[in-house]
């Protein structure tokens, strides 16, 4: 017999950790499984760990502490943890297929909740393969993890996490050398009229405000810059891009980190064939849910960024919300409490569109205008090799696996699909919506040959 | 737009590879063609398959129409050209092992000679050792077939389909087929882009083809559609030499020119036709992952990175149906039960056969449409 629970939980960030919290008061039989060794998602990265010696960090602020207290509260939560799996297939009748150390396992669950949170937006530039180039994200984990970070690297992009990551880069002693923002150097008026709901989240409008203010005033800053380019033979060498009086500049340096926000990670969500809906405000795919973030397919719910980016204070509300709505249809709770939680995260919501708008991508980020920067990096192709093959009568994502094979590599489209999408409805003058996105199957994490050959459906869990 | 001129010969429905072999053979034969595909060429299983192209293990009825075929796979290169490149000849063992499966050899071996065929032959174990240096689990011995191999699905079906627009015949895609109506010895076909008009009409159109002959008019062919799945990992260094089944049990095996392994063997999910869509439920290819293991150990940790599945439609007795239908102008060629790829050349030139009025090329008995 496969092991039952009443709720099983994927992904151990701010939304997993507070649905699981809130589940064990309603004595769910709760089940928590996370691919990294620890709690903490992205934004919490290593917080167990951190909270020993919170005085050597002093890079990391009170909004990285608060998560603590979350943390703190899951490990005394009846909720089970189990760290470092991987989730590679969920079917429709609610079974979930992990890998642990080497072994692969099934639970059978009444209700689901999925919070594997958010990604990186690939952001093909030129020379955005070459070694010593590095998303943002990926520089800041280390510093959160190892307190590892580099002198002289050059920053190059915009978004929230951007700034918040130089920020940190700078508080733990590092010394930039340049931050290349893309995004616009004084805010338009649209930007102005969308800080009125923004107010709602003051402390949020201000901080990011104060932020930026910081880092603007630096003089390795360069604001609202076009055309960058990463330059190197086998390694990054140098970055160039045109600054805002249109002057062409190049600062030599081997370290680059890239970053052009971040978009709910689907991958989990698309293969188990749930509805998903383009947003054309945050420029990617979004599963359907409901107000509670039930999905497509009963008892499949969804909370935190893998429902649309909010970051973590609406994560933690999501998170509460689902569980209050999955415990009313097992009659364990009251509706006027959810609705409460509804508009608490509704809030949370309030700066988003200033955000989306301000921050959105620049085009040639979306789409490099170089022919020869690589797209598809499982497969090696460039963004030549993919006109050509949409040039042969492609009219879509999965027609076009066969015709060059993009996307059939083992990151299943995360650093690609969105870049093919828009490429595919600007050969054809179509919106991305009709276009649409890849196919995605399970496994959506690689399994060996063997911890499949040994899957068994009744170990104890 | 304008509505293309309507009056064709041959409509094949269907951009498979029988629908686009069909075409091609007809089309080289001088004849107006027409192919009209729902979704795109190859959409379905003709593209998505696991390319063996094996006559190893064939129904015996099928063997005349499986040998046809190969002839054709021997010389594709003066058929589509450079695709036929994307055809990987090698040799195909079918090992056994255990007692069941060496019993089940053994039958198939008297079977086959008391049918008169040689192209399959029986290698005792320690010949199967050295074919496979290595295999890592002992063998009663296999079947062999030199030449069969294995080939890139898509590329395949591309190029019947660009051979026959070289011959003169057109291919619409997107263009599904609604209706199917036999009106004073004229078909109508009822489509997303207006009516045609056609004096024959081969109905290639896969898992989907026995409702629409059900509807033109046909007596209800018992097929049943479902999504065999295939499983393909990372890239490892070259160790498989030739295309592996097991006697008696469910995998078929490869390794690409890639280094990747394929990995499947029959099992099937369920197939959503109205959707266009089939299941893939992993956790099923357990046991076919657990025969490759066993038998080379080498494959263990290599990564699966995807998994697919792909529409079939099955007949009970796993043979295709392949003739005249009941009404006048309609032929049928569908129902391969998850081993047609091989068969679509051959298939491509008998229903280019049936509708010229030529003899067909081998017997047909076994695949009447009214064998029900
Ligand atoms: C996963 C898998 C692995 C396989 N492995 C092998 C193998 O190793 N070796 C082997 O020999 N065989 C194999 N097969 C079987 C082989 O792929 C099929 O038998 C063969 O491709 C069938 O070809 P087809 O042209 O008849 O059908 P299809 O390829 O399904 O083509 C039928 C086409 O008709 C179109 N159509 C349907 N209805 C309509 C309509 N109303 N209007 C317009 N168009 C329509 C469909 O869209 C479809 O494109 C495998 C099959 C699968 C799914």
């Amino acid at each position: 017999m496969k092991t039952n629970f009443d709720l099983v939980i994927i992904g151990a960030g701010p939304a997993g950790m507070s649905a699981a919290i809130h589940a064990s008061k309603f004595d769910m039989k709760t089940l928590v499984l996370d691919d990294q060794f620890a709690v903490g998602g992205q934004v919490y990265r290593h917080i167990l760990q951190n909270n020993n010696n919170r005085t050597d960090l002093p890079f990391l602020d009170e909004d990285y502490w608060s998560g603590h207290n979350l943390a703190h509260e899951f490990s005394c939560s009846s909720a089970q943890l189990r760290p470092e799996s991987r989730v590679w297939q969920i079917t429709k009748n609610k079974e979930v297929f992990f890998t642990q150390k080497g072994k692969a396992h099934c639970v059978q669950a009444k209700a689901i909740l999925i919070a594997t949170g958010a990604m990186e937006r690939p952001m093909p530039v030129k020379g955005w393969t070459l070694p010593g180039v590095m998303s943002v994200g990926a520089a800041q984990i280390l510093l959160k993890t190892a307190q590892s970070g580099t002198d002289g690297a050059v920053f190059a992009g915009s978004g929230p996490l951007f700034y918040l990551a130089i920020q940190q880069y700078l508080r733990a002693g590092f010394e930039i050398k340049a931050v290349i923002d893309t995004s616009p150097k004084k805010i338009p008026l649209m930007g102005y009229i969308l800080t009125i709901p923004a107010l709602l989240q003051p402390n949020l409008l201000f901080k990011g405000a104060r932020w930026r203010a910081e880092i603007r005033k630096k003089p390795f800053y360069f604001s609202e810059v076009k055309s960058v380019r990463i330059n190197g033979k086998d390694f990054a060498e140098s970055l160039c891009f045109t600054d805002v009086e249109g002057r062409k500049q190049t600062i030599s340096t081997s370290h680059i980190f890239i970053h052009q926000g971040v978009i709910p990670n689907i991958n989990l969500t698309m293969a188990t064939e749930l509805e998903h809906r383009w947003c054309g405000r945050q420029l990617c795919w979004k599963p359907k849910v409901d107000m509670f973030g039930e999905s497509s397919i009963d008892g499949i719910f969804i909370a935190g960024d893998s429902l649309g980016v909010f970051g973590a204070e609406a994560a933690v509300f999501s998170g509460k919300i689902a569980i209050q709505r999955i415990a009313a249809n097992a009659k364990r709770s009251a509706a006027i409490k959810t609705l409460v939680l509804c508009l608490y995260r509704w809030r949370q919501l309030a700066i988003r569109p200033f955000l989306d708008y301000l921050f959105k991508p620049p085009e040639d980020w979306l789409l490099p205008d170089d022919d020869t920067t690589v797209i598809c990096r499982c497969e090696s192709l460039s963004k030549a090799d993919i006109s050509n093959a949409i040039e042969l009568g492609v009219s879509g994502p999965n027609q076009l696996k066969s015709f060059c094979r993009a996307g059939m590599g083992r990151c299943q489209g995360r650093l690609c699909g969105l870049t093919i999408q828009k490429m595919i409805a600007n050969h054809h003058g179509q919106s991305e919506d009709k276009v649409g996105y890849f196919r995605l199957r399970p496994p959506i994490r690689p399994l060996t040959v063997l911890e499949l050959a040994t899957l068994s459906n009744d170990d104890p869990v | 737009m304008m509505i293309p001129s309507n009056r064709n010969k041959v409509i094949v429905i269907g951009g498979g590879i029988h629908g686009c072999a069909t075409a091609y053979f007809l089309a080289k034969r001088g004849q107006t063609v027409t192919v009209v595909e729902k979704d795109h060429i190859a959409r379905h299983a003709s593209g998505v398959n696991a390319g063996g192209v094996r006559t190893l293990g064939r129904d015996l009825a099928e063997i005349p129409l499986s040998l046809a075929s190969m002839d054709l796979w021997k010389k594709l290169h003066s058929e589509i050209g450079v695709y036929a490149q994307a055809f990987h000849p090698s040799f195909y063992l079918k090992v056994a092992i255990d007692e069941e499966g060496y019993a089940l050899g053994s039958a198939r071996a008297e079977a086959l000679k008391h049918a008169g065929y040689n192209h399959e032959f029986w290698l005792d174990a320690s010949d199967v050792q050295d074919r496979l240096p290595k295999l890592t689990t002992p063998t009663y011995g296999g079947f062999l077939v030199e030449g069969d191999g294995w080939a890139r699905p898509w590329l395949i079906v591309r190029g019947f389909a660009q051979g026959a627009r070289q011959y003169g015949a057109e291919i619409i895609e997107k263009c599904n087929v609604f209706g199917l109506e036999l009106r004073q010895n004229c078909w109508y076909l009822k489509t997303d882009k207006g009516v045609f008009e056609a004096d024959y009409v081969v109905n290639c159109a896969g898992a989907w083809a026995a409702d629409l002959a059900f509807q033109s008019g046909e007596p209800k062919a018992p097929l049943s559609a479902y999504a065999p799945m295939l499983a393909v990992t990372e890239s490892k260094p070259p160790i498989l030499p030739a295309v592996i089944g097991v006697l008696g049990h469910t995998l078929s095996l490869k390794q690409l020119d890639t280094g990747q392994f394929v990995i499947g063997g029959g099992v099937r999910a369920s197939a959503n036709l109205s959707e266009n869509s089939g299941e893939v439920v992993l956790p099923e290819l357990r046991e076919s992952m657990q025969l490759a293991a066993r038998l080379f150990s080498d494959i263990s940790n290599a990564q699966i990175i995807r998994c697919w599945s792909g529409i079939e439609g099955y007949m009970p007795d796993n043979l295709p149906i392949i003739g005249h239908g009941k009404q006048p102008g309609l032929i049928h060629g569908f129902g391969f039960s998850a081993h047609g790829f091989q068969l679509g050349p051959a298939v491509g030139e008998v229903l280019a056969d049936l509708v010229m009025g030529q003899q067909p090329r081998v017997p047909l008995d076994a695949f009447r449409p009214d064998r029900f």
